[in-house]
């Protein structure tokens, strides 16, 4: 079956009405949790397991995708109107969605994030389509030596992200790293940094991490700030829509942004993670205005929306054909298949194509209903910012505690919320990028694993990471980047000297 | 099943609001139970607690919850099963690693088999079968035994953590039939058997149902199944005992069992275990194990815990083996 | 002042931070070889690289004043105590006692000093919570407070 043939007959199934209500449900629930802060897709998605047993799989599999990625268009919401990202894709999206939203343009901010997620996932259906046959080739190709250089290049790519100092990006990296080596290790079983706290042995809560981060500090950071009347809370109507300008400024990123996720989604492990933070390095860089970025720029929110949404498309490649699920979710849905007793596997494109391609379709049916959706909310959502924060910010405190405590039920993680609020909030006193702490602690376990197997494999002979033709790119371009960080930090204190 | 599970709902509402002294005299099970599981949502263990947790629930009329907790090969959901305070409410599956060799792989282990743990049923057993890629030199065990016993650690193998159930085979057949392989720890057989496509590794024991698809497709081959018996689940793949100089009595097999914090009322562990072995018994419980690898095992508590003690002197001697090379 | 010391202080509990993971993965956990890596040896490099990173963020600090930014003390102990009253109370207190303690706590953060909306919000977010987590979500949390 080619590529079309299959994206029709994919459609036939998505759109038999007793699966659309399904992918319908899916996407409109995912949405709502996505803009609740904390309680995301994972939460969401454990609970309804139990229901999908009265469902034939196709429906089961396509309602729980529909609130996996309605869940991403919540959750930019919430990133850009309250700097409260769920996930590390979202907290690239806060980046420059929420200083746009703090300049009065939430509007723009939305209407970018939608529209090129939008876009992202249109486009990792097409490359989907065409590509499908490569796309399943791709993780075998990849080696553990490829993988750990692949995700070093990820994190130093990032690392120069946001910050005028370049050690302050680091140092978040590193910290990041660090805090997800806390936990068993893979390789040993060894118990790291848990001082013998049973709740540690899992490692730090993600979800509470993020929260604390980026929620707790900011909402520290804001009582008095919006109460003085330093953020413009009021937006006149002309503002919610995006200007002729704006619109320019979302489809090249989006592309861009959807080509980096395409790829990076087909590598299991945390390819929409990588990519949404490689997006925004890639704009970043060929900007013409890079100074724009952080301070609301919309090719910033653009880029890495539509990076994850095609991530997120690609990424069911590995999960259906090789049974490496990328993420925790990702995990659950293949349970929920197997209980249905579809083992996933390399025959699953050509053994259940209704499957298979009825879930990619739905992707196309639940990203347009979605935009459709969320488009005439943007002026509900934006008028939230017109709550006086007072109000507004007891209730976000109540709802992270309760969202942070659905993730695994565990009153422990909520204090970890108050510690890594409490830090969180120094760190932005110093204005580090908690977004590249988070990075570093999600890649950390990944890159440890991979590396220690690569030097196994090979007997513990370094060059390996130069022999494999895929990891001596990725090392080459992190050899070139370190290199152009250097001569740019050069060039600068030569430029301050002069002034002097 | 539906109306249980409603019932199941109201009946845990109402103990919300009732006062706690009523709640504590009111007939086990009372509220929902928690089964944990030391692996994954999704994974094979994680499946075969659903299918096995998903009747029991019905029939206890309550809900039984599962709490995936991974690592460390299963030993962190027994950690956190014991460290859960809700007594006679609190259970798990586990596979036969966490329960017998892991005290001899982790100092800190956390928990004593004999003291912490009360067994309840054995659920299921399964054999692993060898894989290798499908160009592989050989076709069958005696070429591979050669290959691998031409120097120290010419072959590698995948496994699913250190001291997993993968690994101690591996090692087992090692050590019966005197090579020497490269030993390299993954976290899933999706992972293993990736990384043989991808030729990073050369084999993976692992479980029948993990390499099947792939022989059908034409990208892996096994070389021999564990068992002593043929295995219905892996048609046509001999058997390996006597093979290659392997011992005619060589049998390694993994096995999942029903657990209980020790210390939890007899009565109960009783009443699971009559419970669970209905539901064993059942047709369509044993089709859907056999679909994943597994068969139906059963029986009373004292044989798991005869099992347990079994199985931890042939898997220290295994150990032994393995101490003795680092 | 002459020093930046958001800067300063940040950098110097890094290097603090890098020292201590280092010198305790180096003492408590099995370095290993190249080959064989053990569970010590790469949270032992990463804390010798904060180390690093966190000195060469604190030194330059030394010499460079900036305008740094009021520490708002009592919003920072007004939210963390609102969030330490819900994690100690949640499966003790039941959801709803415990929503309304936290909201009260956190809104003395605010700096309207009347007393009335507090009480409206406190009964507003308390009625959410119970809605979205207790039916909706069907979270398995005590609304009230065990006694027992």
């Amino acid at each position: 079956m080619s590529g079309w043939e299959g994206f029709l007959h994919g459609l036939s199934v998505a759109l038999q009405p007793g699966v659309l209500v399904y992918c319908v449900f899916g996407v409109v629930l995912g949405t709502f949790v996505g803009v609740l802060p904390g309680i995301g897709a994972m939460a969401t998605i454990s609970l309804l397991l139990p229901i999908t047993y009265y469902l034939s799989p196709e429906a089961a599999l396509i309602m729980l995708a529909g609130v996996y990625y309605g869940s991403q268009y919540g959750g930019a919401v919430a990133s850009i109107l309250l700097r409260l990202p769920g996930t590390p894709q979202s907290a690239v999206t806060t980046l420059d969605g929420y200083p746009l939203a703090q300049q009065g343009k939430a509007g723009v901010a939305l209407f970018a994030s939608m529209t090129s997620s939008f876009l992202g996932s249109m486009f990792g259906i097409l490359v989907l389509i065409m590509l499908s046959g490569v796309l399943s080739r791709a993780a075998t190709a990849f080696g553990a030596a490829d993988y750990a250089a692949m995700m070093v290049l990820g994190l130093v790519a990032a690392s120069t992200i946001g910050a005028k100092d370049p050690a302050k990006g680091f140092a978040m990296v590193v910290l990041g790293l660090i805090l997800g080596c806390v936990g068993t290790d893979v390789n040993s079983g060894a118990q790291r940094f848990t001082f013998g706290q049973a709740e540690l042995m899992d490692g730090v809560n993600l979800v509470a991490l993020a929260m604390g981060l980026f929620g707790v500090a900011e909402v520290i950071a804001n009582i008095q700030v919006a109460e003085r009347g330093g953020v413009p809370r009021r937006v006149a109507l002309r503002d919610l829509m995006p200007g002729r300008e704006d619109i320019r400024r979302i489809p090249f990123p989006a592309l861009r942004g959807a080509s980096l996720g395409s790829f990076f989604g087909a590598l299991p492990g945390t390819g929409s993670t990588i990519s949404s933070f490689l997006a925004y390095a890639a704009e970043r860089r060929i900007s013409r205005r890079p100074e724009k970025f952080g301070h609301g720029a919309i090719e910033g929110v653009a880029g890495p929306e539509a990076a994850n949404n095609a991530a997120a498309i690609s990424a069911f490649v590995p999960t259906l054909t090789l049974g490496i699920p990328g993420d925790p979710i990702m995990a659950l849905m293949l349970g929920a298949l197997v209980i249905h007793g579809v083992q996933p596997g390399p025959l699953m494109l050509e053994a259940r194509p209704d499957m298979f391609w009825g879930l990619i379709a739905s992707f196309g049916i639940g990203n347009l209903l979605l935009l459709v959706l969320n488009l005439p909310l943007i002026g509900i959502w934006v008028s939230m910012l017109r709550i006086p924060f007072r109000w507004l910010f007891p209730a976000i405190l109540v709802f992270v505690c309760l969202g942070v405590y659905s993730v695994r039920g565990s009153s422990f993680d909520i204090f970890a919320v108050a510690l890594i609020g409490a830090i969180g909030y120094a760190l932005s006193l110093a204005r580090f990028n908690p977004a590249l702490l988070l990075l570093g602690f999600v890649l950390g376990p990944l890159i440890e694993t991979n590396l220690r197997r690569a030097l196994l494999i090979s007997r513990g002979d370094p060059l390996v990471f130069l022999e494999r033709p895929i990891s001596a790119v990725f090392v080459l371009a992190i050899a070139l980047l370190l290199a152009m960080s250097l001569v740019q930090a050069i060039r600068r204190k030569a430029q301050r000297d002069r002034q002097r | 099943m539906n109306i249980t599970r409603r019932a199941a709902f109201m009946g845990a509402a109402a103990l919300a609001l009732a006062t706690p002294a009523l709640a504590q005299d009111a007939a086990w099970p009372s509220k929902p139970l928690h089964g944990f599981v030391g692996f994954p949502a999704g994974s094979s263990p994680d499946l075969l607690a659903r299918i096995v947790t998903e009747p029991l629930a019905a029939r206890l009329g309550q809900p039984i919850v599962i709490e995936n907790k991974p690592g460390a090969g299963g030993v962190i959901g027994i950690q956190q099963m014991l460290n859960a305070k809700d007594k006679e409410y609190t259970f798990g599956t586990t596979i036969n690693g966490p329960m017998t060799t892991a005290p001899r792989l982790m100092p800190d282990l956390g928990y004593d088999v004999a003291r912490d743990i009360a067994p309840v049923v054995l659920i299921a057993t399964s054999p692993l079968v060898l894989v290798v890629s499908a160009d592989f030199a050989s076709d069958d065990l005696a070429g591979f035994v050669a290959a691998a016993g031409a120097e120290p650690e010419a072959l590698s193998y995948g496994s699913v953590g250190k001291g997993s159930g993968a690994h101690l085979t591996a090692e087992l057949f090692s050590d019966r039939a005197g090579v020497e392989m490269l030993h390299v720890p993954y976290t899933s057989y999706a992972e293993v058997t990736t990384a043989i496509l991808g030729k990073e590794i050369d084999a993976g024991f692992m479980a029948p149902s993990a390499a099947m698809q792939y022989v059908e497709a034409g990208t892996l081959k096994i070389l021999g199944i564990t068992s002593q018996k043929p295995f219905d689940q892996a048609p046509g793949v001999p058997v390996m005992a006597g093979q290659a100089g392997l011992p005619a009595d060589f049998r390694a097999e993994l096995w999942n069992a029903f657990i209980a914090p020790a210390g939890t009322d007899a009565k109960i562990i009783e009443t699971l275990n009559a419970e669970i072995n209905t539901i064993l018994a059942d047709a369509d419980v044993q089709k859907r194990l056999s679909d994943m690898g597994w068969q139906v095992a059963g029986g009373t508590a004292a044989e798991l815990q005869q099992r347990i003690v079994e199985d931890t002197e042939i898997w220290g001697a295994v150990l032994d083996r393995i101490d003795a090379k680092n | 002042m002459r020093q930046d010391l958001p800067d300063l202080a940040c950098g110097v509990v890094l290097a603090a931070i890098g020292l201590f993971v280092a010198s305790y993965a180096a003492t408590h956990y099995e370095l290993g070889s190249l080959r064989r890596m053990g569970p010590g040896l790469f949270p032992a490099v990463l804390g010798g690289v904060l180390l690093g990173l966190g000195l060469l963020i604190a030194i330059p600090a030394w010499g460079r004043g900036r305008q740094a930014g009021s520490v708002a003390w009592k919003d920072a102990i007004a939210v963390l105590a609102a969030i330490l009253v819900f994690a100690a109370g949640l499966e003790r207190g039941g959801l709803v006692p415990v929503t309304v303690a936290t909201v009260l706590i956190a809104s003395i953060a605010a700096p309207d000093r009347k007393v009335g909306w507090r009480l409206v919000l406190a009964f507003a977010v308390t009625l959410l919570s119970v809605l979205v987590f207790h039916f909706g979500l069907k979270m398995t949390i005590p609304l009230w407070p065990n006694l027992s």
